[in-house]
């Protein structure tokens, strides 16, 4: 990340007098006063256009505050109208009348043009490499690379660096290119980078906000990432299909899982579907597209596009058109899983877990079937409870006294009825009940009596055939329920030939049921109401249940949680990014700016126009997409980038470090078939990556910030590679790949979405942190500590902080405690009591102890447990830094 | 405005990165002694802020609405025709609670906080609340972080990053969720965003392990747990003699020195041994209905009282079933009731307990919900009320404000604020009260300089004392 307050950036916010000015007016009086809309004739964007004025006049005089009319409107109150200003804005208006109403130059703007460094195609400079235009920046500042590191250093990095674990001790043995060829063609490889990436894309398995819904068919677009970078799938294709593989190849389910890219940030699903306020709801769509706009131009181009969204880009040149124009490519988007594989092969797999349902669905009749009879004893108490408080307060009803609806199991019979226990008022009336889905309806029916639960009142419904029913629909007349009353505690009954009626659903299951403060019935209610084999028997069938659930969940699915289809609907300009002011109608097209010609798109269908798009990113002369991807590779080896702002190479952006450098990297990374392992291999195989991280007090005094690298960083470990590490020593790492992810925080009961975290232990959590089920907002986890990110926002550079809480739960977490164990048992294994000390050294450090060391550590021994020693070890500098 | 001016030498062993943040010993060295400086004098030096999710009903507590009684029963129309959040319309509902006048300034307050109205003299009300969302997690995010949507840094993260702590032994943000679970969006409440994870908001839990981590399992004793830290520390410091001028080793070396006395300084804190009954029974917790809510508001005042920075409390917790927050869809009467008693007399207590020890002149007190409620009923006939964005009320209290004040309002019935007042203001204002220009606090995040108020907000200046 960006050191803190060393570079001041202005950006939207007002940093000089004039500039604050221009603020103010934009945020109280252009929202009318325009350019484009120019209520009375007055435009406050331009100095030109308050000089003018408009209908009435000039709106200033210039040196004169009194005389000016914005002035006198803006302290009478006029305007703005409603929202008088404070105080200090008006007599900064005044003051800044009386100074001349200085207006912000355009040339006081760094603002870019089509001249922009990072908008020209890279050019690759005759001859260099790495090294040659690494020490000729150094040299122009007398400095020079540190001597080479030491063998045992470099292939503790590169370990890291490539795989994110350390190296075993045999390792070591091999020579530098040997360690290299292996770790780029390892596994690991794919999963430690696949991390970075993830960081970059906000990757995560739960919706996020009030309903943080799980995302359990998430994982394929975290697995097609592993895949692809073990894969050295070269990079332009991987853009491709990431942004539209389902259009490569709508049957092929790993193409299809790579547009998970496009819907794996957080989605406000209460605001999207649940809201009933219409524009709210527009809102709640163009923040989908926003997301969408927002990431592809972040993690490909490093352009913040988003910022173009109420106004022109302020920087940038990126209008807001080019924005809205953007949004059109994604308008066949939405969120949610979707069927991949052909039609067949849904159908094979559906064979396949067919039994497994059906097993499950006996199963939960059986448990339903043993459990009913108590069940509804135990609630008929409740409810002739409830009755008795109904009398005293007799409002207290949560039902909608118009139209409500219950869903249950499916269940096949001839006669239901419908027994009610209560209403609001003196009677009740069902303008309509209707059993769904077949559509039986009876109407107009009127509960004459008041019912209570000693005397229901109650509809019975006999059918001509047995019919399956899930769900039933019933509604009030409004008027009647208004001046009458309303059915407020009901159930719904189906008759059994055998066993008589059997509860369905009840006022009960309605969300408002709690207030009244009536408990569900619970596990050991039910399980005192049932004599002993009945318990044992129902504890086997939860036990089962509980397992094939399991199996179900893990087992192969036709749905992805992934770029979803939906019918396109049609882009305009947002005035201000106002939902409610339409503008001009847009189609699709890529940004103005870039000199690289947007395709034509007249008439394309919505999949074709996104595929249209990644190929525009993806063209070799697309003056972004090589340099953005080879900045990000440079920037998670060396810790900083070239440019080292990742995801703006705007004017906001950092300027290259090495625009030389990066253009050669660029070019010659595409002369290179786009392959991610080359590139690696070109800054891995270098001096500039191979030198030592000494430090020298002379080239710190020079350069504090090491952007001309005259050392390799010391780098402390991130969050996942701790974890792993930890339990690659411990010997426990299971290296098991892809698939569903193992849950670390778990999804709360009874409608809540908050995320427990699990104090959990074995070998599933056992696997390697990217397999993590990444909840947004859970409670919080040990890898928090280390700046493991939500990913809530992208994170393209993470922070690597340092604290007291960091340390302590390095220290005493239950994780960390019990893998220090399992470190001590292993050594003991291995070692024996007496090589303990150097076995852990050789593990953890890659070499032997010295002497004084040894001594040290066999003190603690004879006073203190192996595996607190294996603890402290785990807390080490030499453990944690990466050299 | 540049961070390093803001932040206390102190401070610095908190947010002292590796590689990454940049902040060396050097630094931290040329800081020495360095009290935190502020943008201009700061009126309040401690934060607590008092969430109050689900939405309280601002026309069933402090904004009397006399009018909405005399059109109880009618329906609303044109202009003002409302689109509810779940769509039931109803009709006009009064109030079912009593206002009375309290205090010197006659404020109006209903019967649901009989002790907290005592405080009224103390209140500074702002009753001209708006809020950009209606659904409770984007209204949520934008109370507690500025914006609506998730992963920004909070508001105890951005003071943290600004201020500081007072008390190396205590983190800086510290928060005190609900005894009846976690508020809903859960953690993001107090994330730290794209600030360096030292900003986040550290819960501080029961008596026994205050802090996550904070003791080791019980298998290690307390000597066991000395001799660790004492092997750790020969192991680093051996380890710094072959990486002389590291300052971030140096720096980690610090962090374990400054985690063992944490160990020692956060169990105190949560002992209340040292609480007279007659405080406790202040903050309610000789009641079974107001001891948890009284415990954390006690906790706060003990944490603001030894330097910490921001404490973060929670009335009310998730959404599910059973409903523990402010959410009266179905029945205001039970569930404002309900939720009242929780909060009622531990947050009189606080606000009475600061001001006799004199901390109200230095601490900041914000109570807030994400919207307030409609004036009608949820559902014709119904006894609820749906969610309102477009008027609600926020209540300061502390240093630097005018007391006994009510500020702006909403229109007759209750419904939308008449001038309204954006979280970008609340928000500038608290950070102003706090010393801090909110133009000027600001982090490189993604192509832009962020603030807490994003491009807006201006200071409520009409509160200020």
């Amino acid at each position: 990340m960006r050191p803190s307050g060393l570079v001041i950036f202005l950006v939207c916010a007002p940093a000089w007098p004039s500039q604050e000015i221009v603020q103010l007016f934009s945020s109280h009086c252009a929202p009318c006063h325009n350019q484009q809309t120019k209520l009375s004739e007055l435009n406050v964007e331009s100095r030109q256009g308050l000089l003018q004025g408009g209908r009435r006049g000039p709106a200033i005089v210039v040196g004169r505050h009194q005389e000016s009319r914005l002035y006198q409107w803006v302290a009478e109150g006029k305007m703005p109208p409603g929202k008088r200003l404070n105080e200090a804005d008006v007599r900064r208006i005044a003051a800044w009348i009386d100074a001349g109403a200085p207006w912000p130059a355009a040339s006081s703007h760094p603002t870019a043009n089509q001249t922009w460094w990072a908008f020209q195609p890279p050019v690759k400079p005759s001859g260099g490499s790495i090294d040659f235009f690494i020490e000729a920046k150094l040299r122009q500042h007398g400095l020079a690379l540190n001597p080479p590191a030491d063998h045992r250093t470099l292939i503790r990095r590169l370990c890291f660096d490539l795989t994110g674990l350390p190296p075993e001790p045999s390792d070591y043995a091999l020579t530098y290119e040997q360690a290299v060829d292996r770790y780029l063609a390892s596994p690991r490889y794919g999963e430690r980078w696949a991390r970075h990436w993830l960081d970059v894309v906000r990757f995560g398995e739960t919706d996020g906000g009030e309903h943080n819904h799980e995302r359990l068919q998430a994982w394929p677009y975290r697995d097609w990432v592993i895949q692809s970078l073990n894969a050295d799938l070269p990079y332009d294709q991987f853009v491709r299909e990431q942004i539209a593989g389902d259009v490569l190849s709508p049957e092929d389910p790993k193409r299809v899982a790579a547009t998970g890219f496009l819907v794996a940030g957080p989605w406000d699903s209460v605001s999207a579907v649940l809201n009933k306020d219409a524009t709210l709801k527009l809102q709640a769509r163009m923040d989908e597209l926003d997301d969408m706009v927002t990431t592809v131009s972040h993690s490909f181009l490093a352009l913040t596009v988003n910022c173009a969204r109420c106004h022109d880009h302020k920087f940038d040149p990126i209008p807001t058109r080019d924005y809205y124009r953007m949004t059109a490519f994604f308008t066949g988007v939405g969120f949610g899983e979707r069927e991949v594989g052909s039609e067949e092969e849904r159908q094979k797999l559906e064979q396949q877990l067919k039994p497994l349902r059906e097993e499950l669905a006996q199963r939960k009749r059986d448990l339903a079937t043993l459990e009913d009879p108590p069940r509804a004893r135990i609630l008929a108490a409740r409810y002739a409870a409830f009755d008795q408080q109904r009398a005293s307060a007799p409002r207290r009803i949560p039902l909608n006294p118009v139209w409500n609806r219950n869903a249950f199991p499916a269940t096949k019979s001839q006669r239901f009825r419908l027994v009610v226990l209560g209403h609001v008022g003196e009677r009740a009336r069902l303008s309509y009940l209707e059993l769904l889905p077949a559509g039986h309806r009876v109407t107009n029916w009127t509960a004459q009596r008041l019912a209570s639960a000693d005397q229901p009142e109650i509809l019975e419904i006999e059918l001509g055939q047995a019919v399956e029913v899930n769900e039933i629909r019933w509604a009030s007349d409004p008027e009647f329920a208004r001046r009458e009353g309303s059915i407020s505690i009901y159930r719904f009954e189906v008759f059994e030939p055998g066993s008589g009626w059997r509860l369905l659903c009840s006022s009960l299951d309605h969300v408002g049921a709690q207030e009244l403060d009536l408990p569900a019935v619970e596990d050991s209610e039910l399980e005192s109401a049932l004599d002993g084999p009945a318990q044992e028997k129902r504890r086997q069938l939860m036990a089962s249940i509980q397992a094939l659930e399991k199996q179900l969940e893990v087992a192969p699915s036709s749905k992805i949680f992934a770029a979803k289809p939906r019918e396109p609907e049609k882009s305009y300009v947002l005035e201000r990014g106002n939902v409610t002011r339409r503008g001009e109608e847009v189609g699709p097209a890529t940004l103005s700016a870039i000199p690289l010609p947007s395709p034509n798109l007249e008439g394309a269908s919505a999949g074709l126009r996104r595929l249209a798009l990644a190929n525009w990113i993806a063209d070799p002369r697309n003056p972004l997409t090589a340099r953005v991807i080879v900045n990000r590779v440079w920037h998670w080896h060396f810790g900083n980038g070239i440019v080292n702002t990742p995801s703006d190479f705007g004017v906001n952006g950092e300027r290259p470090s090495h625009p030389e450098l990066l253009d050669w990297l660029a070019v010659s990374f595409m002369e290179n078939g786009w392959s991610l392992k080359w590139l690696h291999r070109q800054i891995v195989l270098s001096k500039t990556y191979r030198q030592s991280s000494t430090f020298q007090a002379k080239a710190h005094a020079i350069d504090a910030g090491n952007r001309l690298l005259w050392r390799m960083p010391l780098k402390r470990m991130d969050a996942e590679t701790l974890r792993d590490s930890i339990l690659w020593a411990s010997g426990n790492l299971n290296l098991r790949m892809g698939g569903p992810s193992f849950q670390l925080q778990k999804k709360g009961t009874r409608g809540s979405y908050i995320y427990k975290a699990l104090d959990v232990d074995g070998p599933e959590v056992w696997r390697r942190t990217v397999y993590r089920f990444v909840v947004r907002g859970g409670e919080r986890l040990m890898i928090d500590s280390f700046d493991c990110p939500d990913p809530s926002v992208a994170t393209p550079q993470r922070a690597f902080s340092n604290t007291p809480v960091q340390a302590l739960t390095l220290l005493n977490n239950e994780f960390v405690v019990r893998q220090a164990s399992y470190f001590a048992q292993r050594l003991l294994a291995e070692a024996g009591l007496e090589g303990v000390i150097e076995r852990a050294y050789q593990i953890l450090f890659g070499r032997q102890p010295t002497a004084e060391e040894l001594a040290r550590d066999r003190r603690f021994l004879e006073n203190q447990p192996l595996a607190l020693y294996c603890r402290v070890l785990f807390n080490s500098n030499e453990f944690v830094y990466v050299p | 405005m540049s961070p390093k001016q803001l932040i206390s030498r102190r401070d610095l062993l908190w947010k002292l990165g590796g590689g990454g943040v940049g902040l060396g010993l050097a630094q931290l060295l040329a800081a020495e002694g360095q009290t935190p400086r502020t943008h201009f004098p700061a009126k309040a030096k401690h934060l607590i802020l008092i969430s109050l999710p689900g939405g309280l009903s601002h026309i069933d507590s402090f904004d009397y609405k006399p009018e909405l009684a005399r059109h109880h029963g009618k329906e609303t129309q044109g202009a003002n025709t409302i689109t509810p959040f779940f769509g039931k319309r109803g009709t006009l509902m009064r109030s079912p609670w009593t206002f009375r006048p309290y205090g010197q300034s006659g404020k109006m307050i209903s019967d649901l906080f009989p002790n907290f109205a005592q405080r009224a003299d103390d209140l500074t009300f702002i009753h001209s609340m708006v809020s950009r969302s209606n659904a409770h997690g984007p209204a949520i995010f934008q109370m507690s972080t500025g914006f609506i949507f998730q992963g920004f840094p909070s508001v105890g993260a951005w003071i943290s990053y600004g201020l500081g702590s007072e008390n190396e032994n205590l983190p800086s943000f510290v928060v005190l969720p609900d005894a009846r679970g976690l508020p809903p969006c859960g953690a993001a409440n107090w994330g730290n965003g794209f600030l360096p994870a030292a900003h986040q908001g550290v819960v501080f839990g029961g008596e026994k392990q205050p802090v996550a981590d904070l003791h080791p399992p019980s298998s290690i004793s307390q000597e066991q747990q000395a001799a660790s830290y004492d092997l750790l520390t020969q192991i680093n410091h051996s380890h710094l003699q072959s990486h002389p001028g590291e300052d971030a080793l140096v720096a980690r070396i610090k962090a374990y020195e400054l985690a063992a006395r944490m160990q020692l300084t956060a169990p105190e804190v949560t002992n209340l041994a040292g609480e007279s009954e007659k405080t406790k029974q202040m903050y309610g917790l000789d009641q079974p209905a107001s001891r948890a809510f009284g415990y954390n508001c006690l906790l706060a005042r003990r944490l603001v009282e030894r330097g910490v920075r921001c404490v973060q409390l929670f009335n009310g917790g998730h959404f599910g079933s059973p409903r523990v927050n402010w959410d009266a869809h179905e029945d205001l009467v039970a569930n404002h009731s309900k939720n009242a008693e929780t909060f009622d007399k531990p947050v009189a207590g606080l606000l009475a307990d600061l001001k006799q020890r004199g901390l109200l002149a230095e601490t900041l007190v914000v109570i807030t919900t994400e919207f307030g409620r409609l004036p009608i009923s949820e559902g014709l006939g119904e006894g609820g009320r749906d969610h309102n964005p477009e008027g609600y009320t926020s209540i300061l209290a502390g240093a630097g404000l005018k007391a006994g004040f009510s500020y702006g309002s909403t229109d007759e019935l209750g419904y939308k604020a008449v001038s309204p007042t954006t979280v970008y203001d609340f928000h500038a204002t608290i950070l102003h009260l706090m010393g801090i220009d909110h133009t000027r606090l600001t982090f490189y995040h993604n192509g832009l300089q962020r603030r807490l108020t994003d491009v807006h907000g201006h200071v409520i200046s009409a509160v200020l004392a």
